[in-house]
């Protein structure tokens, strides 16, 4: 009796120990899981986490709005959790709220930019890849018109925008980018009908930024080709996804978790710790499918397609200069926003020479805020810088 | 040219599910009965539609089964509204919250998955014409659309001439979940060929408000129909005049508001069945 009640206590112990020694994460997602884009990559993130840190253990709360964040977080810090991220810039006031009120916590806050000792930002950057993405679809375009179906307007989208009409350009000197907006991270319908009032006025490439593959199955229908984003979307329509942008969350929460678990980051540092992560720390990937960066259905188009790389001068394909392009990425050696660049109004943005920065004193003239449209880019664009 | 032709063809298109979901709702609220459920239906009918045509491989079961699956959902508030004379709008929001959360959780396993060989469109948009004046005929010119209107009118005449009002507004009701599933359907196995939670995306919600928009008519309810696609069509064709995004994406809906209130306006009384939402219990008043 003695013993078992001996044996008990001490698996008990050995219990409460190593649930003491795992780390509980939680997660906070703006839309379903099932959305098939923002929420779901951030999913697949926390999943790959777990079955990388055997330490960790998680949690999480789905379609939560974003004036719920504060009582969502009240919730997951009495379920004990020590590590909460919130995975939309729309948190961002309520999870430095929180913060305050919960110093031991650490939080992490997707896409925003205010920090503070026990929170930190992250982002998993798409310019480089929609720049690649843009070098493709300038090779596929027959008409010149490619279409674009965005978001909302705000910095990240517009300089993602951006970025892919520098690509198509570079290889499609007089193409257009022709923009519509949506006013919708998720709706199906909308983008839809956008895709299809850009196919009657003559474009036939497609990217996006919108959480389903809408457009890729409306341009589908009239079998033109369509960039995936976010998830690996070639497997909705096999012979049209000639690549697209996809994610790997998990490098980033992987990273930031084992920190957190060896003591480097802790609540009182994290102020300084900002994620902005790129192909080179791999948290980005060009492809419509993992390990597939060019789909092989238009690899054939793409190699016969010659152009002249700027940076060498030399003769070579478009799929030469998209692999070249994505090595020097991964490299850390090449950012598409390197200057001489004009906005589509003529003015100077990147000196000659000049990388654009992610961060400077002055809003609007760096990556992170930048507001201008690159050339070739045609529609609306609200706040469109003037000088 | 091309665009004029484009934007006739997306107007008809993208009314087609709004049309036939108004017309389902427009049926059941001839009957009497309130069903603001419909946005649930839908999304029940897209799963269930998605899911047989993903297994099966056939659309046209695909199409069936969500047929099927709006009619036998709507049945819980057939019974709530009709038998336990409860408030219909009430058992109605509950409706379409259920339906939501019960397609949002049982199409998990179907997120994410393609459907590669969706049918065509314009057999839907042919039936939904079809289906609108098939009503119009069975509501004006059969004697059991008689039936079903001096149901929705005044029941307890109705009752007094031995017509079982009960009954009546069952299959009524139930009718009205099958068009609603049908325009789920349309969606998940033609228009879009995928399923994704919140799919259908408040057009449950404008098929009601065409319903009142239409003054409870089957032939307006396809013009309604046809030039609320149209206007939501012209919100991204016309971005590339001065006129701002997200004016253009509102004016649909403001336009909605709008008529709704000029139809309030001109009559007093509105063109509502005179018991619509009132359940009825023989020989009280």
């Amino acid at each position: 009796m003695k013993k078992t009640l001996f044996l008990l206590l001490a698996v008990w112990v050995v219990g409460f120990g190593l649930a003491q020694d795992k780390l509980k994460a939680c997660w906070i997602y703006v839309g379903p899981i099932g959305d098939y884009g923002w929420s779901h990559a951030h999913d697949v993130g926390r999943k790959e986490a777990m079955k990388a840190l055997p330490w960790l253990e998680t949690a999480y709360v789905e379609s939560v709005p974003e004036a719920q964040v504060e009582p969502t977080i009240d919730k997951l810090v009495s379920e004990g959790c020590k590590v909460i991220f919130a995975t939309s810039f729309g948190y961002m006031d309520g999870v430095l709220n929180a913060a305050k009120k919960y110093p031991e916590v650490l939080f992490g806050h997707a896409t925003g930019y205010k920090r503070a000792p026990n929170v930190m930002t992250y982002l998993a950057e798409f310019n480089e890849v929609y720049y690649l993405n843009g070098l493709i679809a300038g090779a596929l375009t027959k008409s010149g018109k490619v279409g674009y179906v965005a978001a909302f307007p705000i910095p990240e989208v517009k300089r993602h925008i951006s970025a892919f009409a520098l690509g198509v350009r570079e290889v499609n000197p007089r193409a257009t980018i022709n923009v519509r907006w949506i006013n919708a991270w998720f709706d199906p319908a909308k983008a839809t009908e956008a895709t299809n009032a850009l196919m009657a006025q003559g474009n036939d490439v497609f990217a996006f930024t919108e959480d389903t593959p809408a457009v890729i199955q409306a341009a589908a229908k009239r079998n033109l080709p369509a960039f995936g984003h976010y998830s690996p979307m070639q497997k909705f329509s096999p012979k049209t996804v000639p690549s697209g942008q996809l994610v790997r969350w998990e490098k980033i929460y992987i990273d930031f978790l084992s920190k957190v678990r060896n003591g480097t980051y802790t609540n009182r540092n994290l102020d300084k710790v900002d994620y902005w992560w790129l192909l080179k720390e791999g948290a980005v990937e060009l492809g419509g499918e993992f390990g597939v960066p060019i789909n092989p259905a238009f690899v054939p188009a793409l190699k016969a397609k010659r152009v002249t790389d700027k940076l060498t001068g030399k003769q070579t394909t478009v799929y030469d200069l998209v692999m070249a392009r994505y090595e020097a990425m991964k490299a850390g050696k090449f950012s598409p926003f390197t200057g001489p660049i004009r906005d589509r109004n003529g003015i100077l943005r990147v000196p000659a020479g000049q990388v654009y920065p992610i961060y400077s004193d002055k809003p609007g003239a760096n990556q992170a805020s930048m507001e201008w449209a690159a050339p070739g880019i045609v529609g609306q664009w609200p706040n469109e810088p003037k000088n | 040219m091309e665009e004029v032709w484009a934007a006739l063809l997306r107007s008809v298109i993208f009314g087609t599910p709004i049309l036939i979901a108004a017309l389902g709702n427009l049926l059941n609220e001839r009957a009497g009965v309130v069903n603001l459920g419909v946005e649930g239906m839908m999304a029940v009918g897209a799963l269930a539609a998605f899911a047989t045509a993903q297994t099966t491989g056939s659309g046209g079961l695909g199409v069936l089964a969500g047929v099927l699956a709006g009619g036998l959902f709507t049945l819980p508030h057939a019974f709530v509204a009709i038998s336990l004379r409860a408030n219909q709008f009430v058992s109605g929001l509950a409706l379409a919250m259920l339906g939501l959360g019960l397609a949002g959780l049982l199409g998990k396993r179907f997120e994410g998955q393609p459907l590669l060989a969706p049918l065509p469109e314009m057999p839907f948009v042919y039936l939904g014409f079809g289906l609108a004046v098939a009503l119009w005929a069975f509501l004006y010119l059969t004697h059991a659309g008689l039936v079903l209107r001096s149901v929705g009118e005044n029941p307890a005449a109705a009752d007094l001439l031995g017509i079982p009002v009960y009954r009546v507004r069952y299959w009524a009701v139930a009718a009205g979940g099958m068009f609603a599933g049908l325009a789920g359907a349309f969606l998940a196995v033609s228009y879009r060929s995928s399923w994704t939670e919140g799919m259908t995306n408040q057009l449950g919600w404008i098929a009601i408000a065409l319903t009142i928009f239409v003054a409870w008519e089957p032939l307006r309810a396809v013009l309604g129909a046809y030039f609320f696609g149209l206007l939501y069509y012209l919100g991204f064709a016309l971005q590339d005049s001065a006129i701002p995004s997200v004016f253009l994406q509102a004016l649909p809906y403001a336009l909605v508001i709008v008529v709704l209130a000029l139809v309030a306006w001109r009559r007093r009384q509105g063109a509502a069945p005179e018991a619509l939402g009132l359940p009825y219990e023989r020989g009280r008043r």
